[in-house]
């Protein structure tokens, strides 16, 4: 029973890990330390697993409990996630699609994104990932109000990072 | 054009570029719990030992001392004190060896090895509790019995006088009783480590299935 709680979870998880990589981008600078904050989230999850009822859906339920853990991790150990390179795993876009100034514009910006704190941060990446602000609310255990009042207070702060 | 909206139009495009994890590769990570049950004996082991100090001040009080300085044992208690805490301190650098081993490993070959020494250190360690206990009752029995005179106001002590079958029903009597003692101590001790050490052997069986 135990090893189909594993494989039930393992399988769930290897179909939505994007999800999680996307993240462990966006909290960390290099890919050792991407790895880590993989690790950590894939046991934290595995741990909340027996919680999980399926009443949300598994993706949803994930981007909780991985960001929790990137926020907290993150939190520990500051020094850690964000000493490193940047461009080692910066945002990629295919060269070929792209012209240079399009592709060195979204970098830019990725990296006024990654200058955030760890809480809007989450709260960026939950917007891009295209969720509604009731959405983001339930995720992070914030008011829809305050939700978006807090993504135009981040919007401005990326304006004044991009144009100083 | 916003800014955020620019990236959020192009945000799916970095996808193809994310890393991907095999099954396989994800399911190793679930290994990594090995490490945290390995934590936990190190952290019972801390409490097992404030425990048994906190029980052994309260239990050694002047009454205890003075008890022990008639049976001529003063001197050699405080050296039995003395060499249990060194190998309960042994105990300890071993258990936060095998923590800091296995959570640092990271191939399975390494890790299961590591799992088989911190089962054995386990093992061994409840084995050491249960001999040094044993042994320590049996001489301070032995030693109570040849000095009971001086602790006892024996008026008539003819009373008090064994003959063979006595010693060999005492002696038996006396084996049963520690006999249960620690039976009932392994279990004790059965229960604190047995499912940690229960999960790090299913947690080695996985590995070792996987590596097949």
């Amino acid at each position: 029973m135990k090893s189909n709680l594993e494989h039930e979870f393992v399988s769930n998880l290897e179909k939505h890990q994007n999800i999680v990589h996307k993240i462990c981008r966006m909290y960390t600078n290099d890919r050792e330390a991407h790895n880590d904050l993989f690790q950590e989230v894939t046991i934290q999850l595995w741990k909340a697993y027996p919680k999980f009822r399926g009443d949300s859906k598994f993706s949803t339920w994930m981007y909780r409990v991985a960001l929790n853990t990137a926020i907290t991790l993150y939190r520990k150990s500051k020094k850690d996630l964000h000493t490193q390179n940047f461009d080692e795993v910066s945002f990629k876009i295919k060269a070929e699609v792209y012209d240079d100034e399009v592709e060195q514009q979204l970098q830019l910006m990725y990296k006024a994104v990654k200058e955030l704190n760890d809480i809007d941060k989450a709260l960026v990446f939950l917007y891009l990932e295209d969720q509604s602000y009731k959405e983001i609310s339930d995720t992070l255990g914030i008011s829809e109000v305050n939700a978006r009042v807090k993504m135009n207070r981040i919007k401005k702060t990326l304006k004044n990072i991009l144009n100083p | 054009m916003d800014e955020l909206e620019f990236l959020k139009q192009n945000w799916k495009k970095q996808e193809e570029h994310l890393p991907r994890l095999s099954y396989d590769e994800i399911y190793k990570m679930l290994w990594k719990r090995s490490s945290s049950i390995v934590k936990w004996i190190f952290v019972i082991s801390i409490v097992e030992l404030l425990l048994s100090t906190l029980l052994s001040i309260y239990m050694a009080d002047a009454n205890y001392w003075a008890q022990m300085e008639t049976l001529h044992l003063k001197q050699a208690t405080i050296y039995v004190y003395i060499i249990s805490y060194l190998i309960t301190f042994y105990f300890i650098y071993c258990f936060y060896r095998n923590y800091r081993r296995i959570s640092s490993t990271d191939d399975a070959a390494t890790l299961m090895k590591n799992i088989i020494k911190t089962r054995k250190t386990v093992k061994t360690y409840i084995a050491y509790i249960l001999i040094s206990t044993g042994v320590y009752s049996v001489v301070i029995t032995w030693f109570t019995i040849q000095n009971h005179q001086m602790v006892q106001d024996v008026k008539d002590a003819s009373k008090y006088t064994f003959d063979t079958m006595d010693w060999v029903k005492f002696t038996v009597a006396g084996f049963i009783i520690l006999a249960i003692f620690l039976v009932a101590l392994w279990l004790f001790y059965r229960l604190i480590y047995g499912i940690l050490l229960g999960r790090l052997k299913r947690n080695y069986k996985e590995l070792k299935k996987l590596e097949m």
